[in-house]
């Protein structure tokens, strides 16, 4: 986004709340006959007017903006392209509702007309609230939260609601500042009675609403920003970070003002009450100050991808995990002690702020408490993290790729981690460190990112080089698939005649039959078994026939099978024959990734592996011969049918 | 007249619009789903025929039979493994397991049966 776009949205933005926190102001404060809040009112009036005109211009410059982005230039704009824009999509639509709403709002604004009777005041202060929060609570629908998929309608009404709380409340402050400044002069005595009843209600309402703007605005961060990874480690999070910042101060002030100046408004005039309502009026002026920057970072962030859709980049060299506590568990009484003494910590701080009594003392010895327990939990958890530890691979764990990522494992890397992965490659010797062993439990320790970083990158210390030269940046990630291949082939050797629990994922792959459209495995999920065989001719042809002719009764099973020849090749289906014939899928598009990936988790000339609906690996048989009879396949079978999904459906990239 | 009245008038418009551009929005989407699947019905009815390509996995020809698993043969069926019935006892000797081929099925659904059938490769 443009700095010009940028400026046009916090423009809008601004002037919107600043709309709605006037009328927010003038209901709050209601009518008077006093003469220095008449004029109060009737400056509120002319600033809404200057606010109305300046939201509609700001408005057509963005929804112009939007035009000139999605047309490809401001030379493209033309009367057709605002046509496209605001009767095609569904953010148009929604700017031309708004843009309805603020006309309407600035014609009922040019009116002048006497509103002194009581249901013409409500009236007329109620209808420029209602436009002007339907103005501002319609931008969501335009925004971030209208491309959250599935659940599109509560985070638009939950992003609504954050809005309308955070900007009555922000906008209210400076009309109000206004009103104290007033009623603080020596010549605005008249009106400070009515100033005072506004602080009050203000103060009263502004709690309920920080409240609904905290929580609806916690909501908000989890859909759009979901991680600590992506918090700090995306410029959308970081822009959050600055604005939890900068609340966390407005909120500082907004408690002065709330527990020490408001009670002492009512205080004796000359000496207490008007000293305080003047200091409220500059205090609640620079908050407004504060929440016009917030209003600008707000501005930013609906500029900004979310942090979701953004790959972090982690700032800092290390991370704190339990998987540390693994390889050192002689550490685990210590961070048990250490946790126990920062929940001691957080319990205290909670009594600090309930009880009257010792006050200080509990909140210093619940601070040292804490500050005690993290010093002795967190250094024992600390592992090393690098800049992509959290990404998402780009690349999803697939057969293709983890094909691909084992034969450029088997030219660059197993010379040193061994063939399958052990750290026992012929080059090993020559090393300062022994190389890792790739096949065991140890690399699911890291993330996918940290494999990312390392395979770029290299470990000097290990004497790993790095690849980040040498390969593409797809290529590392076919590694990074690979090397997660490797390192479940442990969890696969442990599987198999009796169902084991959902840990292994099968990878997905694509395959054809003849000159079909390809399929996916992912497409079998919740709805059959499969049951993928690779194959040797001849040795296997006893058992593909038993499987053949047993084909309609694991069909009403709800079992596919999809049969791979390991020798490839389009022929598959006519070297198989058609005595008896072979209905299932048999391969012949795909097969060799297949083969390449599946190979990892088996250890013979066949193998058997029965996937479940959740796309785990279930079972396998494997070996030099076939199995003989189809009885341990259907009692698998049947257990599988019998069960409730165990495992939630694995995410299709590794992490 | 009292300006609430005037209010309460305007807030009736303004309901009352943004009522129908709703449903106007709505209305637009369900036409062009009607239109869709008025189209894709006026294609049903009466004799047809289909043309398909797939790979033959078995020949039955006692049965006048050959399966084959075929891609998507517009209007008719998604891909699948099928077995068709051929309008003459010539043509399953024509072919064998394996062989790739394109084919053609005529009749009124359901009954459809296999007119022609092409060999493109083994």
């Amino acid at each position: 986004m443009s700095a010009a776009g940028l400026v046009v949205r916090f423009v809008h933005l601004a002037a919107t709340v600043g709309l709605v926190g006037i009328a927010t102001a003038l209901l709050v404060a209601g009518p008077s006959d006093r003469p220095t809040a008449r004029e109060w009112q009737r400056a509120m009036r002319r600033w809404s007017r200057v606010l109305v005109t300046l939201a509609l211009a700001a408005g057509a410059a963005a929804v112009a903006h939007q035009a000139a982005v999605l047309e490809g230039g401001v030379a493209a704009l033309d009367a057709r392209a605002f046509g496209r824009l605001l009767l095609g999509t569904q953010s148009g639509a929604v700017w031309l509702v708004r843009g309805s709403l603020l006309v309407i709002l600035a014609a009922f604004l040019a009116v002048r007309v006497d509103v002194e009777r009581g249901g013409d005041w409500i009236a007329a202060r109620g209808e420029a609230a209602l436009l002007s929060v339907s103005a501002l609570a319609l931008l969501g629908a335009a925004g971030h939260a209208a491309a959250v998929e599935p659940g599109t309608a509560r985070a638009v009404i939950v992003d609504a609601l954050h809005t309308v709380a955070a900007g009555t409340w922000a906008g209210a402050l400076l009309p109000l500042a206004a009103l104290w400044r007033r009623a603080g002069r020596e010549d605005g005595a008249d009106s400070r009675p009515y100033a005072v009843l506004a602080a009050r209600r203000f103060s009263r309402g502004a709690l309920v609403v920080i409240v609904v703007a905290v929580v609806t605005g916690a909501g908000n961060a989890i859909v759009q920003v979901g991680s600590v990874a992506a918090l700090v480690g995306t410029l959308y999070g970081r822009l959050l970070l600055a604005k939890l910042a900068l609340l966390a101060g407005v909120l500082g002030i907004a408690a002065i003002n709330r527990w020490r100046l408001v009670p002492a408004l009512s205080g004796d005039g000359a000496r207490v009450g008007r000293p305080a309502m003047r200091r409220l009026a500059r205090l609640v002026t620079a908050e407004a100050a504060a929440a016009i920057l917030l209003l600008a970072l707000v501005a930013a962030m609906a500029s900004t991808p979310p942090a979701r859709h953004t790959p972090p980049e982690w700032p800092f060299t290390t991370r704190v995990s339990l998987v540390a506590l693994g390889h050192a568990p002689q550490l685990r009484p210590l961070v048990l002690v250490g946790s126990q003494i920062a929940v001691l910590g957080a319990a205290a701080l909670v009594a600090s702020l309930v009880l009257r009594a010792w006050r200080l003392p509990l909140l210093g010895g619940a601070l040292a408490l804490l500050i005690a327990g993290a010093a002795v939990t967190l250094p024992p958890l600390t592992i090393d993290a690098y800049p992509t530890t959290y990404v998402r691979p780009r690349v999803a764990y697939t057969a293709a790729s983890i094909a691909n990522g084992l034969e450029l494992y088997r030219a660059h890397c197993a010379v040193c981690h061994g063939a399958r992965g052990a750290g026992d490659g012929p080059a090993r010797g020559r090393l300062p460190r022994v190389p890792a062993d790739l096949s065991g439990t140890h690399t699911t320790d890291h993330t996918a990112g940290d494999l990312f970083w390392w395979i770029t990158h290299g470990i000097a210390r290990g004497g790993m080089p790095g690849f980040g030269s040498t390969l593409t940046e797809d290529e590392r990630w076919d590694v990074v698939n690979a090397v997660r291949a490797l390192g479940s082939a442990g969890s696969a050797r442990a599987l198999g005649e009796i169902l084991a629990p959902p840990r292994l994922v099968a990878p997905d792959f694509a395959f054809a039959v003849g000159p079909t459209p390809p399929r996916a495995l992912r497409e079998y999920r919740s709805r059959r078994l499969v049951l993928l065989v690779l194959y040797s001719l001849p040795t296997s042809r006893p058992r593909l026939a038993q499987l053949a002719e047993r084909y309609d009764l694991l069909g009403t099973l709800g079992v596919e099978v999809i049969a791979v020849d390991r020798a490839g090749g389009a022929d598959a289906i006519a070297r198989l024959g058609g005595a008896p014939p072979v209905l299932f899928p048999v391969v012949t598009e795909g097969g060799r990734e297949i083969v390449a990936a599946y190979d990892v988790f088996a250890d013979g000339a066949h193998a058997e592996f029965l996937i479940d609906r959740q796309g785990y690996v279930r079972a396998r048989s494997t070996g030099a011969e076939p199995p003989t009879d189809l009885d341990a396949l259907l009692a698998q079978v049947g257990e599988l049918n019998a069960e409730k999904p165990a495992a939630p459906v694995p995410d299709e990239h590794v992490h | 007249m009292r300006l609430w009245k005037v209010v309460v008038l305007v807030d009736l418009a303004l309901v009352l619009g943004v009522g129908w551009g709703y449903l106007w929005w709505g209305r637009t989407a369900a036409r062009l789903e009607r239109d869709l699947a008025l189209a894709q019905a006026t294609v049903a009815g009466g004799e047809r025929e289909v043309h398909g390509e797939g790979v033959v996995r078995a020949v039955l020809p006692d049965i006048n039979v050959i399966v084959i698993t075929h891609g998507d043969l517009p209007g008719y069926m998604p891909p699948m493994t099928m077995g068709f019935r051929t309008a003459t006892p010539k043509i399953p000797e024509t072919v064998r397991v394996g062989d790739a081929v394109r084919f053609t099925v005529r009749g009124v659904p359901p009954n459809m049966t296999l007119t022609a059938i092409a060999t493109l490769g083994r």
